[in-house]
């Protein structure tokens, strides 16, 4: 089963900001929602066990988190990837940051994913919302972070 | 966890993990097999026991810990005396079971009906079975038991009490 | 040469509707199924299972799950392959099956490790631990795609295809050539959707090593005990004298525990390994998509007619799906069993069948869910076939199948794809159930309704099943001749044990072997203990499926109940002081022959045969006969269909079923009754709400009941049956089985109904499962093409 969605941030930040802020494993790993435990690996590669309540289908599922910017500073591409439960979910949140102005900045985001297993049988329906609604509250909370409330 | 349960008419104190299912506990720890499983989607039924006698519960949605203080009775339970209670003997007259399987559910689900429908019509029957699963019989002599049964019920009212 | 069981002659036991002697244990709670048996030292296993449908796996790292306190062991393929123990043979003996994924996975949630702990709690947290390393793969997830060879599946196998078989009977050049010839000519894509027998009791294993005797008990839901330990014995080399199989209680098969499934060798070999019980009970999902599934035909059906209705030819050419073993439990001659029925009960002058299978990344399996190999296929083939024809010719559908039944006189039939017919007398079973629904009133109601908009569809089925493998010469099961046995031993005071080699899951054995022992010896069958499953005691048989139990073991029954009496006949004489030349058997009791009064009873003969046998003659009254039928027996039945299509929701109400079977003659009418009702109510799962089906990355969508519907009592039709008894000829009591027919006959019925009621929106045929949804987008794009 593949999924698709996209969706945008408006960010009271500079570019560089979010840009710097993105591409830490430690500041984004605290944005994902439900999130139990984290292990950053290295510069670019974190590990997180999320809590996951799809239909049936509840418990813990381990992702590997690796991030990919590109050189020119504006575009990311988030690759999730693991599982739990007998199910695999492999995920590709890619950001494109756009400067408005010094201190706004557009956070353009797509999504794909495609899942394997129970949590795509049981859950199939219920799914799509539940996936788009954990990449929505992770950019939300890289928003709220960078307003400087707290996530 | 330490609960006290009455099964059957008898009390239980057990020290249970708090993630047993009444249905394993009724099982394993009680030795009580009558009560199936068949399942894991709480879809088929074959594991219903009577709680507080007027309830119908999927033991395999249940945990043990939550029947704490209450009632069961399970298929075992239903014969008094010697005595086939009469939906018993009515799934027996009536050939309303094959492989058996789904039997004690089924009995469970009748009995609980039973007690607050004396004389369901054939549409009520049907209703109420609808959360047991039956892959033999195609419902149809179970549904001539339970009117059976309801018959003789209203015949003998004492005969419906049980485990009480 | 058909009557109605009301004409038959009054018998002592057999045609009467005696109670089951099974059910005081069931409906008190007290039937023993595999999962009630609990052995002390018991310990669980719990399997891991693959998310991919197709993946190499890289690493399996068991550290973690070793690590958790209460596991005893973690099993992986590469384990079993150490101990060459990793390849199963397949029922038929043309494939091998892998018992745990090793190298690659092939199928979604396929077996890739086994994690033995001692409660069932922490055997599945283990399962969570072990960490399986894939590279996923491209799947094959249609037997479209397969044929095309781009990606091999089966790395094992010299030949790099995924074509498994092509199998074929008939002339193709006549039938083609007729076909070429024919006036009218139809031709229809018809697809026997992959499903699914989901019994309540799921399958499971509890394996016993005693390691003090060497004796490997195996409790195991099987419907095929003994087949079971000579392939015990088979794989993993020990001697079958130290194996012993029961099958306890079976909570409904269907043919879903036929097979040899990984779970089961996994827990014995852990058994074999430490030494003490392991137990596996599969969870619902693991039924669902690892287990013996069912059908997955597509078949290209062409009938070819006059312009008067008289086929003249037929060709059915069949694309099947095996997934990813070859693991269908077919007979070695009969790769696709016994499709060769699809010319079903009409007289083609000639036909050609053939069928192409497939491996795809799917669960392998392929005969089970009520049908005696393949002949739910090649029923709906046909049966659709001829409606789609009749509406070509605009025919009644009846009409122009009594134009074609294979008339009463013509048995025994040889049909053009090489089965003999035994009998059947289609147009009086036709005729009753025409009579009996009010057809001509239904059609006269239908035209009024047409009218006005309504859809209202009426469908019948007049099918021929084939079912009681073997002959041994034809039909076999990993080498074992499809024969059956019975035992039956007499007691001094005349009650009894019986013993077949057949194991029932519901079917009512315990009453109707009784019934069939008693008709013979003029005993009370209260008072005939029947026993199966338990392979130290029963005789060697091929098990419960294929409606072959009454066909054969019926038949080893009888016979040796025949043996019993022939021996009894000696003692008799002695008692009478006569000739054995002067006593005959008559009215349930060895009489002197022309000296009224002077008789003795069969119980009078025990006792006799133990406290005062004749001289020189071996005391004890048993016997035990193997019985190989001479030929299969042909059930049949004429089944209709009425019902009420909602334009506006594509709901379909089954209003009316009948069936009217003939299985020969009946055992226990109340049984029958019970077995036709139950089979109808799966044909009306298949026909509206069953499929195991995959999305385009080979996920299974179809894994829980919540998925893979199963009718409830408020779905479930009111049913309405009624028979007629043609013997079987062949048959020691003219029996025929019953158990499949009502699967095999009602999905087409219903089909047919539907595409009856639909006709008037130019629709002639949708797939099953003819889901609300399915049947209402056919209706808006009828209905947008005629706008």
């Amino acid at each position: 089963m593949n999924l698709e969605w996209n969706g945008q941030e408006t960010i009271p930040a500079s570019k560089a900001t979010v840009w710097e802020f993105i591409n830490d494993p430690a500041k984004i790993a605290s944005c994902l929602p439900e999130v139990r435990e984290t292990k950053i690996s290295d510069a670019h590669a974190f590990d997180a066990t999320v809590g996951v309540a799809v239909g049936p289908v509840r418990g813990k599922f381990t992702f590997k988190i690796v991030l990919e910017p590109d050189a020119g500073g504006s575009h990311m591409d988030m690759k999730i990837n693991g599982g739990g439960l007998g199910s695999v979910i492999d995920l590709v949140a890619g950001a494109d940051l756009v400067a408005q102005d010094d201190t706004t900045t557009v956070l353009n985001w797509k999504g794909t994913a495609s899942m394997r297993g129970p949590v795509a049988t049981v859950g199939g329906r219920v799914l799509d919302t539940q996936a788009r609604r954990v990449i929505e509250m992770t950019f939300e909370n890289v928003k709220k972070r960078l307003s400087g409330g707290s996530a | 966890m330490k609960i006290a349960v009455t099964v059957n008419g008898e009390r239980y104190e057990r020290d249970v993990e708090p993630r047993t299912l009444l249905a394993y506990f009724l099982r394993e720890d009680l030795g009580l097999t009558g009560t199936h499983v068949g399942c894991d989607s709480s879809s088929c039924g074959c594991c219903v026991v009577a709680m507080d006698g007027d309830r119908a519960v999927k033991s395999c949605t249940m945990f043990a810990v939550q029947a704490d203080g209450h009632e069961i009775t399970t298929v075992e339970g239903l014969e008094q005396g010697g005595k086939l209670h009469p939906l018993q003997q009515a799934f027996w007259d009536q050939h309303g079971l094959q492989c058996g399987y789904c039997t004690p559910g089924m009995l469970m689900t009748s009995y609980v009906l039973l007690k607050h429908q004396p004389a369901p019509n054939e549409a009520e029957i049907r209703e109420a079975i609808a959360g047991n699963l039956c892959r033999c019989t195609g419902y149809q002599n179970i549904v001539k038991a339970i009117q059976q049964a309801s018959t003789e019920l209203a015949a003998e009212p004492a005969a419906a009490a049980v485990g009480s | 040469m058909a009557t109605t069981t009301d004409d038959l002659p009054a018998r002592h036991s057999l045609g009467k509707s005696m109670k089951r002697k099974e059910d005081p244990r069931f409906i008190r709670g007290k039937g023993r199924y595999l999962d009630d048996i609990v052995l002390p030292h018991m310990l669980y296993l719990a399997l891991v299972h693959s998310p991919y449908p197709h993946a190499r796996i890289k690493s399996i790292d068991k550290s973690k799950a070793l690590a958790l306190p209460g596991v005893k062991a973690v099993i992986t393929g590469e384990d079993l392959d150490a101990a060459k123990l990793e390849w199963l043979p397949t029922f038929h003996g043309y494939d091998k099956q892998m018992v745990l994924a090793f190298g690659k996975a092939l199928y979604q949630y396929q077996e890739v490790a086994g994690v033995v702990a001692t409660s069932r709690e922490i055997a599945s947290d283990g399962a969570e631990l072990v960490e399986v390393e894939y590279e996923p793969l491209d799947p094959l997830v249609t037997p479209f795609q397969a044929r095309e060879d781009k990606i091999i599946l089966r790395d094992d196998r010299e030949s790099k295809t995924n074509h498994i078989y092509h199998w074929e009977v008939g002339d193709k050049a006549k039938a083609e050539g007729e076909l070429d010839g024919s006036a009218v000519r139809i031709k229809e894509r018809i697809l026997s959707p992959r499903c699914h027998p989901a019994p309540l009791e799921p399958c499971g294993v509890l394996a016993d090593m005693n390691k003090a005797t060497g004796r490997l008990t195996v409790y195991m839901t099987s419907q095929a005990p003994h087949v079971h330990r000579t392939a015990f014995s088979l794989v993993t080399g020990i001697p079958e004298d130290k194996i012993h199989v029961i099958s306890p209680d079976v909570g409904g098969g269907f043919g879903n525990k036929v097979p040899v499934y990984p779970g089961y060798v996994v827990a014995t070999v852990a058994s074999v390994i430490i030494g003490v019980p392991v137990k596996w009970v599969e969870s619902r999902t693991e039924n669902l998509t690892t287990t013996g599934f069912a059908r997955d035909y597509h078949m290209d059906v062409e009938i070819g007619a006059t312009k008067e209705g008289k086929v003249t030819a037929l060709k059915v050419s069949t694309v099947a799906d095996h997934g990813a073993f070859d693991a269908a439990a077919d007979p070695r001659k009969y790769p696709a069993g016994m499709f060769g029925i699809v010319t079903g009960s009409y007289d083609f002058p000639t036909a050609f069948a053939e069928v192409d299978a497939y491996f795809t990344n799917k669960a392998p399996g392929g005969i089970a869910y009520r049908c005696s190999f393949r002949v739910t296929e090649a029923s709906f083939a046909i049966e659709r076939g001829m409606d789609i024809l009749a509406r070509k010719l605009d025919m009644d559908p009846v009409e122009l199948r009594r134009r074609n039944f294979i008339k009463k006189e013509q048995f025994p039939y040889p049909s053009p794809l090489g089965f003999v017919y035994d009998s059947g007398d289609y147009e009086a079973t036709t005729q009753k159930a025409l009579d009996i629904i009010g057809y001509d009133e239904l059609r006269k109601e239908q035209a009024e309704k047409r009218k006005s908009g309504e859809l209202m569809g009426i469908g019948v089925s007049t099918f021929t099943e084939i079912v009681g493998a073997g002959p041994g010469k034809h039909f076999d099961i990993l080498g074992i001749k499809m024969f059956d046995s019975a035992e039956i031993r007499i007691h001094p005071t005349g009650s009894g044990i019986v013993r077949a080699g057949t194991r029932h899951q519901g079917q009512g054995h315990e009453t109707t072997w009784a019934q069939i022992v008693a008709e013979e010896l003029g005993l009370d069958p209260q008072e005939l203990l029947v026993e199966e499953g338990d392979t130290d005691t029963a005789p060697y048989g091929l098990g419960t499926y294929a409606s072959r139990s009454t066909p054969v073991a019926g038949g080893a029954l009888a016979l040796a109940a025949r043996r019993i009496r022939e021996k009894g006949k000696k003692i008799a004489a002695h008692l009478l002081e006569a000739s054995e030349n002067d006593v005959e058997w008559k009215d349930y009791k060895f009489n002197l022959k022309g000296v009224p009064g002077k008789s003795v009873t069969m119980k009078e003969v025990a006792f006799a045969a133990y406290t005062n046998p004749p001289p020189d003659s071996e005391p004890g009254l048993e016997a035990t006969y193997y019985y190989d039928p001479p030929n299969l027996t042909f059930p049949n039945g004429s089944y209709i269909a009425v019902v009420d299509v909602d334009r506006e929701t594509g709901a379909v109400i089954v209003r009316r079923f009948l069936a009217v079977d003939d299985c020969g003659v009946v055992i226990n009418p109340m049984i029958v009754e019970g077995q036709i009702h139950g089979g109808l109510t799966e044909g009306f799962a298949m026909a509206f709400m069953q499929e195991i089906a995959f999305d385009e990355s080979g996920n299974n969508l179809n894994t829980n009941f919540t998925e893979y519907l199963v009718p409830t009592a408020l779905e479930t039709p009111h049913w309405e049956t009624a028979n007629t008894v043609t013997p079987s000829p062949h048959h020691p009591i003219g029996a025929k089985g019953v158990g499949e027919s009502p699967n095999v006959g009602s999905p087409q019925a219903f089909v047919n109904a539907v595409m009856d009621a639909l006709a008037p929106l130019g629709i002639t045929h949708i797939d099953m499962p003819l889901t609300r949804e399915k049947v209402w987008r056919a209706i808006r794009d009828a209905e947008a093409k005629v706008s």
